[in-house]
């Protein structure tokens, strides 16, 4: 369904940070992009959904293939328009618009207003939450609220693909939890494909079909979550977990460093 | 008394189409974060363009009109796409020196085509003056307010409901995220680009069926640029508050303390009370308050 193929982005023209990057997202699946700060996560997101223009950055090389029609030269709009829809990192709400008014600026570019007040109630569905808060200023929500109003957001453009960028961020254990059943559930029910760039590996893993993780703009490894889940490099490096399945203990941490076997 | 109501009268009418005029600085200001500064000068073109139409082409106004207003979308149209959209992403200092540029392109313009530059518009509205209680008010007066009040109520029913409305006002809070969800920013530019065109050409209409064009066109645009500092860069209900306040202070002033002072008095006013009310409130009276939760 959607296709990178070896695509390179360049910043500024001179600053170079994904170099060849290549991966696939069927359809209706759930696909974690995992892997430290910096190392290139959103930034093959916007490649995807073409908000690199608006930073200055370019696809310099490579492709990306929504469907098998070539999208990487296309504008964000026109991305947008063929369901392919990013919730940005951050939970950047429109902080002024009222929570209602938020999610109709998701449902921008549709006309049928049945469709989108049923949408409306679908949404209100999965977060309840939202529901009661719906005349309330966004800029005035809590973080989870915030996030899950993103989240809504996006859900209200009909994606076909969406693309969550760290919906984890800054949030509680438990609300981080509620977030992950409901794009669980979005994404059974509706046959979403969701692409989901995390750092809490093993959220992003227990609802994931598949992951790649990446490092300074390559990608290191890829596989199912259960091949992931259980890669020894991955438990050490990204889950904080011993060859042995438990907990590190900092008590016997030595004084260098276990060598990843993918570099 | 009646001295006094007649000055309110036509104190609130003209500040409402400064608030107006104001309305549109405000709309651009907040989608893309360019203060315009062309502003009176569009207000200027766009009152010769109605004199163009209702004298020089001797067009009924039901024609006249709507040509003015689609000649003011088609003004913004093009300054958008031609003047501002080539600079998107450079620093914001360019473009705002763009408009200064266009200021004085325009009002060359103006001079190239009626070099006249002053002359009368048809009279839009009944004239004959009408009492309330002791005061005789002319009735413009009361016209052009009652078209300002409505035009207001439109505009905050466009930006309330409205969905375009909607998605510029989103714009203004966060514009990689309106791009996100497949918004067209460029669009949105445009469209506030030539929100700000109309509504500078009605309030020019409206300005100068009572005063007649001039040169001084350009200064209400002026006027109407302190009217949105006073009320807050970001804020519609802003700007409709101010500007009946420079309005008045302007027509209270100005005939009150002309006789005692000198007859320009009247047009320093205002500016005394921005300058206290930005010492005072920094962000205008009703600047938009930046939400951060801790």
């Amino acid at each position: 369904m959607l296709n990178l193929n070896n695509i390179e982005v360049t910043y500024l023209n001179v600053i170079r940070v994904l170099h060849g990057v290549s991966l696939e997202v069927q359809e209706g699946s759930i696909v974690a992009l995992l892997g430290a700060n910096g190392a290139g996560k959103s930034t093959t997101l916007k490649a995807i959904s073409g908000l690199l223009y608006a930073e200055e950055g370019e696809v310099t090389d490579g492709s990306i293939h929504w469907n098998g029609e070539r999208i990487d030269r296309k504008s964000a709009e026109e991305i947008g328009k063929l369901g392919i829809i990013q919730a940005l990192e951050g939970r950047r709400v429109f902080g002024h618009l009222t929570t209602e008014e938020n999610l109709l600026v998701g449902a921008y570019y549709r006309k049928d207003r049945r469709a989108i007040k049923q949408d409306m109630a679908m949404v209100y569905d999965y977060f309840p939450r939202l529901k009661e808060l719906h005349h309330n200023t966004a800029g005035y929500l809590s973080g989870g609220e915030q996030q899950m109003l993103v989240i809504g957001r996006a859900m209200m453009a009909t994606p076909k693909l969406m693309m969550l960028d760290e919906p984890s961020l800054g949030l509680a254990p438990i609300l981080v939890e509620e977030i992950y059943d409901i794009i669980k559930r979005f994404n059974t029910e509706h046959k979403t494909s969701v692409l989901l760039v995390e750092q809490n590996v093993r959220i992003a893993l227990s609802i994931a079909n598949y992951g790649y993780v990446m490092e300074n703009g390559r990608i290191v490894l890829d596989g199912s979550a259960e091949f992931l889940k259980n890669n020894e490099d991955v438990k050490e490096f990204y889950m904080g977990l011993t060859a042995m399945g438990t907990k590190k203990s900092y008590r016997e941490v030595k004084h260098y460093k276990r060598r990843k076997r993918w570099l | 008394m009646a001295e006094l109501l007649q000055y309110l009268i036509t104190g609130l009418a003209v500040g409402m189409v400064y608030s107006l005029i104001g309305l549109g600085f405000v709309v651009v200001w907040k989608s893309s974060g360019v203060a315009n500064l062309a502003l009176g000068a569009i207000v200027l073109i766009s009152s010769w363009f109605t004199y163009g139409m209702l004298v020089q082409a001797g067009l009924p106004l039901w024609l006249g009109f709507p040509l003015v207003i689609l000649f003011a979308l088609v003004l913004g149209w093009v300054i958008e796409r031609f003047a501002l959209r080539p600079l998107i992403a450079q620093p914001i200092l360019s473009l705002i020196t763009v408009t200064l540029g266009l200021a004085y392109f325009i009002e060359g313009l103006v001079n190239f085509i009626w070099p006249w530059s002053v002359d009368a518009l048809p009279r839009l509205f009944p004239t004959e003056p009408i009492r309330i209680g002791l005061a005789v008010v002319s009735q413009e007066y009361i016209w052009v307010a009652s078209i300002s009040l409505v035009m207001f109520g439109l505009l905050t029913l466009f930006f309330r409901y409205h969905k375009m409305g909607i998605a510029m006002r989103a714009t203004a809070d966060d514009q990689l995220a309106v791009q996100a969800c497949g918004i067209p920013v460029t669009k949105i530019f445009s469209m506030s680009w030539m929100f700000a065109c109309v509504v500078a050409a009605v309030g020019g209409i409206l300005i100068s069926s009572i005063g007649g064009i001039t040169y001084g066109l350009v200064e209400t645009g002026l006027k109407s640029f302190s009217v949105v500092i006073l009320g807050g860069l970001d804020s519609f209900i802003g700007a409709i508050i101010a500007g009946p306040i420079i309005g008045l202070a302007e027509s209270l002033g100005g005939g009150y303390l002309s006789p005692y002072i000198w007859a320009g008095v009247k047009d320093i006013i205002p500016f005394i009370i921005i300058i206290i009310v930005i010492i005072i409130r920094p962000y205008g009276l009703f600047g938009e308050e930046r939400i951060e939760r801790i």
